[in-house]
């Protein structure tokens, strides 16, 4: 490569933290076009959309556009864009809405002359890109644009690049997070991630996910919405297993009915917030160190909550109505957001004796068939639930029978929302640390049937969860706010 | 579970655009109905078909309050309660409307007080299913108006 003199880039903060983010097959086509350059070097651009949280910005990748004959000029040090090239790359972005900006990713491949390709940006790539990028930012103050470079070795470096009162300014990427059934998370060189300081107290689970996966836990940030059945238990086993960060939404207060099927509402905790017995159980329980925990006596799809899990890396979705499950559904999916639903369901026959009971942990990602998919969301269950006390009236209705009002509350038993935590709890292990080749779509247990089932379904043609993939901030994703 | 007090913005903006596209005034209840999360749409004054012993009144039907992530409820009312036909359905041999049944505390909180409604329940979206992203107030209300015209038996 062509070193020179350090041109000094305007660096400046946008977010405490800063992803890029792609789904595993934009992502595995770029980088295997890419590659397939070397020794020469190669790019492409990659349309951007933001995912702006509370501290964390992400710019997440779609689109790919791959330069025509004649549009790069490449060799194994040096790289040649032309301007035909980039205009057609911002007639895109600028066609695609004021939101969306551009994403340079270009290659170090390993070269006889140069080595290994190092994934960090060379004195040239700064000189370029310091001119590059207040052209593609400049005049979309609106959007965020991002450069990557990828090494021979699987390594990778990135910035941000964005304009703010007439200047476009930069920051470097801390991660890189590819999004598809599992998460995986490369640190570039300006990670902040850091080690547990004694990880002997996690010796036995180290042995399953290794180093690797015992840093990913110690760093990695994950929200609950929902501190009831299932989101308290879910903390206990989060905390237990060395997740550094957790953020927790519930706006109840705990009652005395809550203690026997939730965990860490202790006698002390009844007639407080649920969320401050979830703190205390799990500050009292934490094997990560450090560990944070954060609650919100709000509940977790309010615009605020929902602006805010835009910081995590993998959600939990421990609510139980349908409602809040649509936001959290299409945050997964648009924000390039891992989330692990739980649900827990029970059937009473004429007699009110309960003859089915089920319970599942289904995987929200990409790859991964959506919840409209596998019909758990329609806007026929949505409105069944929003009719409350007056559910199904229309049945009712023509036949002159009375309505038969409910209070619409279901049984909830411990066992069963343990049972469900527990599959969960192995679908973030194979989610967040791969401890298998696949992650199974959902798995489900089964009563009367006494069936543990992986029940795998396709993804729906044109279904949401394949056409809003990585729109970030450019979809509209209504909050959900009930009492 | 309960609904904000107040129909979102989605709904409100739903609701005018119906109004535009209809020609008819509508109006959304300002809270929902006591125990749903279901806000009443209706118009007070909507033609009726001309088999109906009442030429025209009040139409409305409920909206949830996730509109349009959640669908229209697959019914709409009139507030002409006392509706027959003039003549009797040739296959029912009555002059009662079709799989429509006076219902009362359906439009509670809305304009119209704690009055009951007819409400026909005839299956509006049997043949193309909701969709959030593409079907609008209008679509539904044009569903309603379109089961007007079919004959008044299954």
């Amino acid at each position: 490569m062509n070193d020179r003199k350090r041109v000094k880039l305007p660096v400046d903060h946008l977010s405490d933290e800063l992803h890029i983010a792609a789904d595993t097959d934009t992502w595995r086509e770029v980088t295997t076009k890419l590659k397939a350059d070397a020794p020469n070097e190669a790019c492409c651009f990659l349309l951007t959309r933001p995912s702006r949280g509370v501290r964390r910005t992400t710019v997440l990748i779609r689109e790919i556009i791959w330069p025509k004959s004649g549009e790069v000029t490449a060799t194994p040090g040096s790289l040649e864009v032309s301007a035909d090239f980039i205009s057609r790359a911002m007639d895109a972005a600028i066609d695609a809405g004021p939101m969306v900006g551009l994403c340079l990713v270009h290659t170090h491949p390993k070269s006889e002359i140069f080595g290994e390709g190092i994934a960090r940006f060379s004195s040239r790539d700064d000189w370029y890109e310091e001119r590059l990028f207040p052209t593609i930012t400049l005049d979309r103050p609106d959007a965020i644009s991002a450069s990557i470079v990828l090494g021979s070795t699987g390594d990778i470096d990135g910035r941000i690049w964005w304009a703010d009162r007439g200047r476009s300014l930069t920051q470097a990427a801390h991660a890189i997070r590819i999004v598809g059934p599992e998460l995986t998370i490369v640190e570039t060189p300006s990670s902040n991630w850091k080690d547990h300081p004694d990880p002997t107290v996690m010796d036995r689970s180290t042995r399953l996910w290794g180093k690797e996966g015992r840093r990913r836990l110690q760093n990695l940030r994950i929200g609950i919405p929902g501190a009831g059945g299932t989101g308290s238990l879910t903390i206990l086993g989060l905390a237990t297993m060395g997740v550094g960060k957790l953020l927790v939404w519930d706006k109840d207060i705990a009652k005395k009915q809550n203690r026997h099927r939730t965990a860490g509402v202790t006698a002390e905790f009844v007639d407080h917030p649920k969320v401050q017995a979830m703190k205390a159980m799990a500050e009292s329980l934490a094997t990560a160190e450090p560990f944070s925990i954060e609650v919100y006596e709000e509940w977790g799809t309010t615009a605020e909550a929902l602006t805010r899990l835009k910081d995590c890396d993998v959600i939990f979705c421990c609510v139980d109505k349908f409602a809040p499950r649509v936001p959290l559904n299409d945050l997964a999916y648009a924000h390039l957001i891992p989330t692990i639903d739980m649900a827990s369901w029970m059937h009473p026959d004429h007699n009110k004796q309960i003859d089915a009971l089920m319970t599942h942990a289904h995987v929200w990602s990409p790859g991964i068939p959506c919840a409209w998919c596998r019909e758990t969301l329609s806007s026929f269950i949505l409105m069944r639930e929003a009719q409350g006390r007056q559910q199904a009236i229309e049945r009712r209705i023509p036949y002159g029978l009375a309505l038969e009002e409910t209070d619409g509350v279901e049984p909830s038993v411990l066992p069963l929302n343990m049972l469900g935590v527990s599959l969960a709890l192995i679908q973030f292990m194979q989610v967040a640390l791969k401890i298998t080749t696949r992650t199974p779509n959902d798995l489900k247990f089964f009563l009367p049937e006494w069936e543990l089932d992986e029940s795998d379904r396709p993804v729906r043609h044109a279904c949401d969860c394949v056409l809003t993939l990585g729109l970030g901030d450019t979809l509209r994703i209504s909050p959900v706010e009930i009492e | 579970m309960e609904a904000l007090v107040q129909p979102s913005e989605l709904l409100l903006e739903a609701v005018k655009d119906l109004s535009a596209r209809s020609g008819h005034a509508f109006q959304i209840s300002p809270t929902p109905v006591p125990g749903t999360n279901l806000f009443v749409v209706h118009t007070e004054q909507h033609e009726y078909r001309q088999e109906y012993t009442v030429p025209s009144g009040g139409l409305g039907f409920r909206a949830p309050f996730n509109f349009p992530d959640a669908a229209p409820e697959d019914s709409f009312f009139i507030t002409a309660i006392d509706t027959k036909l003039i003549t009797p359905d040739s296959v029912r041999r009555t002059t009662d409307l079709n799989r429509a049944g006076r219902a009362d505390g359906h439009v509670n909180g809305s304009a119209l007080t704690n009055i009951p409604v007819l409400v026909f329940s005839w299956h509006l979206w049997d043949r193309v299913p909701w969709n959030r992203r593409k079907h609008t107030l209008f679509d539904h209300y044009t569903h309603c108006v379109r089961r007007f015209g079919l004959a008044e038996h299954d």
